[in-house]
């Protein structure tokens, strides 16, 4: 009894620091941030007035918060989907199929998910360049005629922005997927292979629902660190107003001078973003396979 | 025993955080690297040696040019005046003072200009943040005889730029300006026997040459560099009764002919204006816009005289020389306009030592602090200084003696409002959409007139 107790209290002191600096540096200055936005204030300000939910209603007539919503979701979904598709695909074609290189292209795929948004924006400023850039040169090529597609232009600004942030995922899930993938069984491909399935009755009937759990988590993971993705990928790339999302409106408005407002608008996204997680785990629940 | 070390061991703990907490109000840690030793302002200022003042300048295009120029100004002063100075010199000196400035631990001395897209400035202004200014410019320069106001040269301390509530008070003390005007090949110019434009109906002429040398007539590094050219255009086709009453969002202005041709030389001029520019108006690519000037794709860009340092290796068309011309006059006849762009130096209104930073301020118009800024090319309001000029700059700068009217002033602060936007967000930043064709110019008038009358509605002053 006595030990229990201590141990108890042992579990509770190593416990303690990780506790209180999450409260601390976490938990408080998220419910701070939901104060604020019931205030209207500058960023630099001493003073503050309350305004009760005002900001929130500015916010629901505000037609470029709307389309910065827009936008966000717009790159949510479309990257989510093209990111997931060739994370798998690639990942199961370099744990199940005999390539040459597999390292090589393993490394490959993953050197852009250690590259800084800056760097990549960078990368993709030459890609994107409108003469003679990478881009638009091989489209001549094949087209056998001067292509002059500006890419940061309206309307391809989302486009080049998706590509981008599609470039840059790809490598991490692909490598995630890998390793869940590699834990699937030998023996089960084989058996399955006596009975005459296909490979891609193989990948759908055997692969797909073994790493299942994974690509739940992955998922979510994936939807709420797009939401930051894409204000990095604009904020780097594109001009102001050009494609803003939801994130750049948030800012925006703290250098417009209203600290308040710009906070209610962070309450949106952090509750937008809980729903899409929660809607996400949800839909995507499935009974868990066993090995 | 064991019971005694745990409870000292968590004590232990409780305590190191709680000197985390509320270390910052205190000053008892050491704030993070960038805003430095501020800890000592907290000192009593016993005597003038105890006294160390914080000083915030953004490291822009003249501190690249001579680097340690606000460092060798700083130690002029404490030379000077005993004072010690705590410099944080930054090119995103935003994102260095900021947060510190969000826990309430301001510096001194701010130098750092209204216009940049962060709009820190504009933020102090809107929330009357800022310390006045009107003793400094009475008092005596440190070193020297002569008073602040006798070396700033008239009219710098009048417009909006300075004196942001229109009420003849300066919050704000004019430092680093520069002539802003259109940039452009004057060897192409010359080769080709072209005139630089006096009219805007000249301009359109040369458009069409453009044209069929397969270039075009403009371009512009992002919207941001139209507020010096949508100024100096409200002055040259208005003069400075419609410049004024433009800026402070007068009811109907944008009514008026003067605003109609304003819109009109806008819109038309973004139809002749180079098809790439949009796709890289944006803070990556803009110098890829400022080349195609270098290259002969486009004649004339908005820009500022840093632009020679900005772009000083990159590759140009054989036989480049920078020209800088006024905007044309709106008949022929009229004057031309140029904007003077104007960096300001300002103390926060909750800034440690007053005192002390108003001598700084003083200090910045002595003849020491003047020859040194003017290594970096940096030229102040100061009687004499553009004299000493040398090779570009000197034409640059002699702009206003070619008779161009010098167009100074900006849009007058107004309380934020949710859904309103900035000045920039309104006026300037559609004109990347005039050039694609994503807004109309109907479009864009009327969301000027909307947006004109609730920043009237919410004028400060």
């Amino acid at each position: 009894m006595r030990s229990s107790k201590s141990r108890g209290r042992f579990l509770a002191l190593c416990v303690a620091p990780a506790a209180i600096l999450y409260f601390v540096f976490m938990i408080l200055p998220t419910l701070n941030v939901f104060r604020m936005s019931l205030f209207e204030r500058g960023a630099y300000s001493p003073t503050e007035t309350f305004v009760g939910t005002a900001n929130f209603k500015a916010l629901m007539g505000d037609v470029k918060f709307i389309t910065a919503m827009q936008n966000t979701i717009l790159l949510i979904v479309t990257v989510t989907i093209i990111t997931f598709f060739f994370a798998i695909v690639f990942a199961a074609i370099l744990t199940r199929e005999k390539i040459k290189g597999q390292n090589f292209f393993r490394i490959v795929f993953y050197i852009p998910n250690i590259l800084s948004v800056v760097v990549i924006a960078g990368i993709f400023s030459a890609i994107y360049k409108p003469e003679n850039g990478m881009l638009n040169s091989i489209l001549s090529l094949l087209r056998g005629e001067t292509v002059m597609i500006l890419w940061k232009d309206q309307p391809m600004v989302i486009v080049s922005v998706i590509i981008a942030m599609v470039w840059q995922a790809i490598g991490y899930y692909m490598v995630m997927y890998m390793a869940s993938m590699s834990a699937v069984p030998e023996s089960l491909y084989e058996s399955a292979g006596l009975d005459g399935a296909g490979r891609l009755t193989q990948f759908f009937q055997l692969t797909l629902p073994l790493i299942w759990t994974n690509i739940r988590t992955t998922l979510t993971f994936f939807i709420i660190s797009t939401i930051n993705m894409a204000f990095l990928f604009v904020k780097a790339m594109v001009a102001k107003g050009m494609a803003d999302v939801g994130l750049s409106f948030m800012y925006a408005q703290k250098d417009a001078g209203l600290y308040g407002y710009s906070m209610a608008a962070g309450v949106v996204i952090f509750l937008f973003s809980f729903l899409l997680s929660a809607l996400v785990n949800l839909v995507t629940k499935r009974e868990v396979l066993e090995m | 025993m064991k019971k005694f070390l745990s409870l000292l061991l968590t004590l232990a703990l409780v305590l190191s955080l709680a000197a985390c907490g509320g270390g910052n109000d205190a000053g008892t840690t050491p704030p993070p690297a960038d805003s430095g030793s501020s800890g000592d302002t907290q000192a009593p200022p016993t005597a003038a040696e105890d006294v160390t003042i914080t000083v915030a300048a953004l490291a822009s295009g003249y501190e690249e040019a001579y680097p340690g120029m606000w460092q060798e100004v700083c130690d002029a002063f404490t030379a000077e005046t005993g004072v010690k100075v705590n410099l944080i010199c930054d090119k995103n000196l935003e994102d260095v003072i900021g947060p510190s400035m969000q826990g309430g631990d301001f510096p001194d001395v701010i130098h750092l200009a209204t216009g940049r897209e962060k709009g820190l400035t504009e933020q102090f202004i809107k929330d009357r943040n800022i310390a006045e200014l009107t003793d400094v410019l009475s008092m005596t320069i440190p070193g020297e005889s002569a008073k602040v106001s006798d070396k700033i040269v008239g009219g710098f301390t009048d417009t909006s730029v300075t004196n942001p509530y229109g009420d003849g008070v300066t919050y704000l003390a004019p430092m680093f300006y520069s002539p802003c005007g259109l940039f452009y090949n004057a060897g192409l110019f010359e080769e080709k026997g072209w005139t630089v434009p006096a009219t805007w109906d000249e301009m359109w002429e040369l458009a069409e040459k453009a044209k069929a040398e397969d270039s075009y007539l403009f371009t512009y590094p992002t919207t941001g560099y139209f507020d010096a050219f949508l100024y100096a255009l409200m002055y040259s086709v208005g003069g400075a009764d419609f410049f004024n009453k433009a800026t402070t969002y007068a009811e109907g202005i944008w009514d008026t002919p003067e605003a109609q041709q304003c819109f009109d030389i806008i819109a038309k001029l973004a139809s002749y204006t180079n098809p790439v520019t949009p796709a890289q108006a944006n803070d990556q690519d803009f110098t890829q816009n400022q080349q195609l000037v270098l290259d002969n794709k486009a004649l004339f860009m908005p820009n500022g005289t840093w632009i020679v340092g900005e772009m000083a290796e990159a590759p140009r068309a054989e036989g480049f020389k920078w020209g800088m011309t006024a905007l044309p006059a709106a008949k022929a006849g009229g004057n031309g306009a140029s904007y003077c762009w104007l960096e300001q130096a300002w103390i926060p209104a909750a800034a440690p030592n007053l005192d002390a930073a108003k001598q700084f301020v003083a200090f910045l118009y002595s003849d020491a602090a003047c020859a040194i800024f003017a290594k970096g090319g940096a030229v102040q309001p100061v009687p004499g200084l553009t004299d000493n000029l040398e090779g570009d700059n000197k034409m640059f700068y002699s702009i206003y003696d070619n008779g161009a009217d010098a167009a100074m002033g900006n849009f007058a602060a107004y309380n934020a409002v949710a859904g309103l936007g900035t000045v920039r967000e309104v006026f300037l930043d559609p004109v990347n959409g005039l050039v694609n064709g994503s807004i109309s110019k109907d479009q864009w008038i009327s969301d000027v007139k909307a947006a004109s009358d609730q920043m009237r509605a919410n004028i400060m002053g």
